[in-house]
């Protein structure tokens, strides 16, 4: 296949099916929420071993995602952070392959994935503590703050939210709108934090040896 | 073509996540999401990024116990109650058998002042500290310390096949071959790392789910992470010289340092000056000498001591 993007092209969803998509939308994004977010940079980091730039990694990354999110189902998976490998190595292996200029130390890191498991330094530094959290949404201006508090803490709807605080849906739809925006860039902070913290890691391994 | 989604594209994902939170998505807001998406075939890609990124958060995101190691099964058993009956139940039916893991549980307890070193029946060693009061029990799938009382370090023998969980009250604290202390406080759980990985847990709300490794300090109640320190190896090893029955108070307070042999020692030590208890104190002691103790703080604070009463220790 020449362009490798074109298989993320899905059939537009007929009328009727809006809420089935939805559904399923939400159900694949609760699988990666729990199965790869934590384990992402992780992923970066293998990739960017093999030399890609940031911005390769990004868009394989991004590639990666989007295969997932044209599946179906996501529940055959066993084991999801290695189905995450070999994707994002798939897909690897086919952009050396187009630069025709294949780094040989590159294939060869890609081939060592299998032997990887996340040690547990790695397991941790990928994680955002749930105090980090209530120090992102801290600092989000006071009506969003309320808003997101009720949303992801306290679980309640945004139509319920919307009752409680006297806002429009549409207002408290905003206000989560913003909400999104800060924790994701909260995340992307998190896994360049995470890189600090495994070198940091690092250092002090090499200190006490 | 524009491959990398560029901020604006990452916005417009992040305007359609909030609307999916809503309530209402309609057949309007569908086909609008998919005429978005078909504009570029990396966008469902970022949309699901986004998505994930913003429900990974939210405590509904029920992880079936993340693994410590990779290879391990999820524990699928419950814990706390459900757990403990199930090993009850377990070592009953084992008892007929005569299998190796059929002890019932087994509970334990220390007297004030007293620390004890107990091996475990599967290689794990714990050192219980002073006034403390638990029940150890080991099935085949699991192997469970519920905390009742006090404090106790827990080196555990790695065994990816049974998790080793300590629970105290509604905190939970699991982990596969690794070190450390759990202790119950009136305000809540601390748990130290010595060695390795730690997970930790409140029973019934999954938000307060977190990760701990080898010289991270957390305080935990049933409802809030109220403390959270990382990278104080060294503080970590002080909390726990009563493993070799010494306190080491590390420019703690005095306030601290009083309660602390307290916790060890019939003959209690009251601090009547406040601004003497507020004081910052080294040194290492033995933590069955509150009276080495007291003559320490007399000599470089210049206090003055009462031991009049054989109870008590009064600084002045």
């Amino acid at each position: 296949m020449a362009n490798g993007k074109s298989e993320c092209l899905r059939e537009g969803a007929t009328p009727g099916e809006a809420d089935k998509e939805l559904a399923r939308r939400r159900g694949t994004a609760l699988w990666v929420a729990r199965e790869i977010v934590p384990h992402e940079a992780r992923v970066r980091r293998w990739l960017a071993r093999s030399r890609l730039s940031p911005e390769d990694v990004d868009e394989v990354m991004q590639e990666a995602y989007c295969r997932i999110a044209m599946l179906p189902s996501v529940d055959h998976i066993d084991r999801p952070l290695a189905y995450m490998f070999s994707i994002t190595r798939n897909l690897l292996l086919r952009r050396l392959r187009r630069q025709q200029v294949v780094v040989l130390e590159a294939v060869s890191e890609i081939e060592t994935w299998q032997d990887e498991t996340p040690s547990p330094e790695e397991q941790a530094a990928s994680r955002i503590s749930y105090e980090r959290v209530l120090a992102i949404i801290g600092r989000l201006p006071e009506r969003c703050r309320r808003v997101v508090e009720l949303r992801k803490i306290e679980g309640w709807s945004q139509k319920e939210i919307a009752a409680h605080l006297g806002m429009t849906e549409k207002a408290v739809e905003k206000q989560v709108w913003t909400g999104v925006r800060a924790i994701r860039d909260a995340w992307l902070q998190a896994e360049a934090l995470s890189e600090n913290r495994m070198l940091g890691a690092d250092r002090r391994e090499a200190r006490s040896w | 073509m524009v491959t990398l989604a560029g901020d604006q594209a990452r916005d417009e994902a992040a305007r359609f996540v909030a609307r999916m939170d809503a309530d209402d998505w309609t057949e309007a807001d569908e086909s609008e999401l998919q005429a978005w998406l078909a504009e570029d075939p990396l966008r469902q890609g970022l949309l699901l990024q986004v998505q994930a990124q913003w429900l990974a958060l939210t405590p509904e995101v029920e992880a079936p116990a993340v693994p410590v190691e990779e290879e391990e099964e999820p524990a699928q058993s419950g814990w706390g109650r459900r757990g403990v009956l199930a090993g009850l139940a377990a070592s009953a039916a084992l008892a007929f058998v005569g299998l190796r893991w059929s002890q019932s549980p087994a509970a334990y307890t220390t007297k004030l002042g007293e620390i004890r070193r107990l091996p475990l029946p599967d290689g794990s060693v714990m050192t219980m500290n002073s006034g403390s009061e638990l029940t150890v029990s080991m099935a085949t799938k699991l192997r469970e310390v519920q905390l009742a009382q006090g404090e106790a370090w827990f080196e555990v023998a790695k065994d990816a096949q049974r998790p080793f969980v300590v629970a105290a009250g509604n905190v939970r604290v699991r982990a596969v071959g690794t070190a450390f202390s759990v202790r119950r406080r009136e305000t809540g759980v601390e748990i130290l790392v010595t060695e390795g990985i730690v997970e930790t847990w409140a029973d019934g709300d999954q938000s307060l789910r977190m990760k701990l490794e080898a010289g991270d300090r957390a305080m935990l109640s049933a409802h809030a992470v109220i403390d959270y320190e990382t990278g104080i190896s060294s503080s970590v090893d002080r909390a726990l010289a009563w493993r070799g029955g010494m306190i080491d108070l590390n420019g703690r307070t005095l306030y601290d340092a009083a309660d602390e042999f307290n916790r060890y020692n019939q003959r209690q030590i009251i601090i009547a000056d406040p601004r003497v208890a507020r004081e910052e104190f080294d040194g290492l002691f033995r933590v069955n000498d509150p009276e080495g103790f007291a003559e320490a703080v007399k000599a470089s604070l210049r206090v003055s001591l009462d031991t009049s009463n054989p109870n008590l220790i009064r600084i002045e």
